[in-house]
């Protein structure tokens, strides 16, 4: 029998509760930077560098609890997240397919930053006071990994570039991991290898479409992928 | 019983011979038919040993055989059955007329492997978490089947269908995270607090506020992939962009495994928060799903985007009869996900005659079908009539008793549903029958019969006549040991 529900009984007050908040903090600010960028080079180093910030975050609750899985889980998202999947889009599309800058949204960059806002003060109402009890560090840190899910899915939507919308994939996937950590720091070890699996998997797989669709179109853009309709 | 469910789980992967350099379409469809026939007969062997039996678990309940996982899996071994015998003959003529280079042949081969082997164990995940991860790989290795033919189009439907449905299972993660945060007052390992066998039992101490939210979130992450609306959008791209069998694995096969997680979840929900707030959800989703379905339905263009349609229709069908629920809406819903699997399939495998035969997917380019391609028009016609719901098929069995569990919980919701299937039964037919009769203009080019061989013609073949035997079947009497297991496994969610 594993001790059940300890993290979720950690509060705000402790030194771990205080890192934690503070990196769930920087992961939405990165969030924000990325919907509020321009540059292809940038997303991915705004997404490279969430992804640091969130195997330290799993690097202080490990710590906290001593507990081996999560220092692998730690280790796995910076190796995968932090460096493979920042390397592998640079070379494989950034740089193979000559990507700078990004033209293809479907709203100004100053409407997007309004609209993530308030998707963030939603995620704060919706999901802090009804669900979690008060004075916990999940309940300062879940809402803030709920608004990071919806900007990434923001991102999706507002830029029409396939390589932007697949950064705007990987950051929701971020975004629930922060809140799968704090929410549920038992969470099964062999659930969360699964999902890196399907990750990495997942990565491959986009990464060939993208270039295929590139190559067919000259760019990959949403606008010009407009043979399916109805 | 657990060896019996990796007998119906890892057959399939006998597919996998494609890996080898040097294989040809014939080698590899032959090896994937026999493969996927050992999983159905393993299938019925579990589903006929299950009946007298308790659930069973293993692997610290990451294996799960109860009725309900049974049932499913007999459903999905079955459609793996006839896509895969649909896969040997079509691949084998695109290989033959070269609009499939050998490498995308035995890249074909090896992800149909994987998928159908991914599909069938997720029906045996008693573990949550690992159902997701089954899901999520079982709809990568699919998105490579949509987007085989590297062209344009194929490209765009799979970037749309791998990115959309990526993104909707990763909400469906999200509601994962929240049930097992729900579960923080049990007393259970942390494996067995995503175990729906436990969960199940304990969905009385279960924490209301956060299960809501799992519930909702699941809905929505896995109704992505069976397709319900506003979700669906990836879904007429994808099934009309695939090689036609694979199209059928789509419709017949993975929807009912995203609709198969939305029934694990309703079971806890409904335990522990009473009946109505899932019935509302899902029939809201169901109604507004079949009404979009029907709707699109009556546009008469890429024939086999109507038939997704039909099957986003027929998945708000589903829904709608979750949502009406008691043990005949359960029991009705179970059996429509059955026949639909087989007429859809069916369905879908005799487009694959259209498409190689006349060479285009447009409704407007086929006339006079019955006396050109005779075998083609001929089953066009009756799987259209078995999709519509027309009895003798097990279709219309199925939708009057999900109509009779309607009558019992709202009439006029049950004559909404009317309407909308009338609609559907409309937009169908209208095409089945244009495509069928009439007479060819002389400046369309005269159909090519599909499959020039006689392998390929019978191989073709015994998919659709055999699916369509058995839909007659079903629509005469249920089978007292399948009405068993549906019994059981109905009242496993009731």
């Amino acid at each position: 029998m594993v001790a059940t529900s300890t993290l979720e009984q950690l509060s705000t007050s402790s030194v771990a509760g205080t890192l934690l908040s503070l990196g769930a903090v920087a992961i939405l600010i990165l969030a924000f930077s990325c919907l509020g960028s321009k540059l292809f080079t940038r997303y991915v180093t705004y997404y490279g560098a969430q992804s640091v910030v969130l195997s330290f975050v799993a690097a202080v609750v490990a710590y906290r609890f001593d507990s081996g899985e999560l220092w692998a889980l730690a280790a796995l998202t910076l190796v995968v997240k932090g460096l493979a999947i920042p390397l592998v889009t640079r070379r494989l599309l950034l740089e193979r397919l000559d990507l700078k800058r990004d033209v293809a949204l479907s709203s100004g960059l100053s409407t997007s930053l309004i609209v993530g806002a308030l998707l963030t003060a939603f995620a704060y109402l919706t999901i802090g006071a009804t669900v979690l009890p008060h004075g916990l560090v999940a309940t300062a840190v879940v809402p803030l990994s709920v608004a990071v899910v919806l900007l990434g899915g923001l991102t999706m939507v507002v830029r029409r570039h396939a390589v932007a919308q697949l950064i705007g994939w990987l950051i929701t996937e971020n975004g629930v991991f922060l809140g799968a950590i704090t929410l549920a720091a038992t969470f099964p070890f062999i659930v969360e290898a699964g999902v890196f699996l399907d990750l990495v998997a997942a990565v491959l797989i986009m990464v060939v479409f993208v270039s295929g669709i590139t190559r067919r179109l000259a760019s990959a853009t949403a606008t010009e992928l407009r043979e399916l309709r109805g | 019983m657990t060896a019996l469910a990796w007998a119906v789980t890892l057959p399939p992967l006998l597919g996998l011979v494609a890996v080898h350099p040097r294989c040809t379409a014939s080698a590899a469809g032959t090896a994937l038919s026999i493969g996927a026939a050992a999983s159905f007969a393993s299938a019925v062997a579990l589903g006929v040993y299950d009946i007298g039996h308790a659930p069973a678990q293993a692997l610290e309940g990451f294996v799960y055989i109860d009725p309900l996982a049974c049932f499913f899996a007999l459903t999905v071994a079955l459609v793996v059955l006839l896509a895969s015998l649909g896969s040997a003959a079509y691949l084998r003529v695109e290989e033959e007329n070269g609009a499939l280079s050998s490498f995308q042949v035995r890249l074909y081969f090896v992800f149909f492997s994987v998928f159908s082997a991914g599909m069938l164990a997720s029906m045996f995940a008693g573990n949550l978490g690992l159902l997701w991860v089954l899901i999520e790989a079982s709809t990568l290795a699919s998105a490579v089947l949509v987007g085989l033919d590297a062209k344009a189009r194929a490209l765009e439907a799979a970037w749309k269908y791998v990115i959309i449905s990526s993104f909707g299972v990763t909400i469906a993660l999200v509601a994962t995270v929240f049930l097992f945060y729900a579960g923080s007052a049990l007393h259970l390992g942390s494996n067995q607090r995503l175990t729906w066998y436990y969960l199940f039992a304990h969905a009385h101490a279960l924490q209301p506020g956060a299960l809501r939210i799992a519930f909702l979130l699941a809905v929505i992450g896995y109704g992505t992939k069976v397709g319900l609306v506003p979700m669906h959008t990836w879904l007429p791209d994808a099934h009309s962009e695939a090689p036609s069998p694979a199209s059928a694995m789509l419709s017949a096969g993975l929807l009912n495994t995203g609709m198969y997680a939305i029934i694990r979840y309703d079971a806890i929900a409904h335990a522990s928060l009473g009946a109505s707030y899932p019935q509302d959800i899902l029939l809201g989703f169901g109604f507004a799903t079949m009404f979009v379905g029907v709707m699109f339905m009556l546009r008469r263009g890429n024939f086999k985007r109507q038939y997704a349609y039909s099957s986003i229709e027929h998945m708000g069908i589903v829904s709608i009869a979750l949502g009406f629920g008691g043990v005949l809406g359960l029991f009705g819903a179970l059996l429509q996900v059955l026949n639909h699997a087989i007429a859809k399939a069916v369905l879908f495998l005799t487009s694959g005659q259209f498409v190689l035969g006349y060479k285009t997917r447009e409704i407007s380019e086929v006339r006079g079908a019955l006396g050109a391609l005779p075998f083609a028009g001929g089953v066009l016609v009756l799987a259209s009539l078995a999709v519509a719901g027309t009895p003798p098929f097990g279709v219309f069995l199925s939708e009057l008793t999900i109509v009779r569990a309607g009558f019992e919980k709202s009439p006029v919701l049950a004559g909404v549903f009317l309407v909308f299937l009338a609609v559907g039964f409309i937009g169908l037919i209208g095409s089945a029958l244009a495509m069928a009769t009439g007479t060819a203009p002389s400046a369309l080019p005269a159909p090519s019969e599909p499959y020039p061989s006689r392998t390929g013609r019978l191989l073709a073949g015994v998919p659709i006549v055999g699916g369509l035997g058995l839909l007659v079947v079903l629509g005469l009497f249920v089978p007292s040991g399948l009405g068993e297991l549906l019994m059981h496994a109905a009242k496993v969610v009731a």
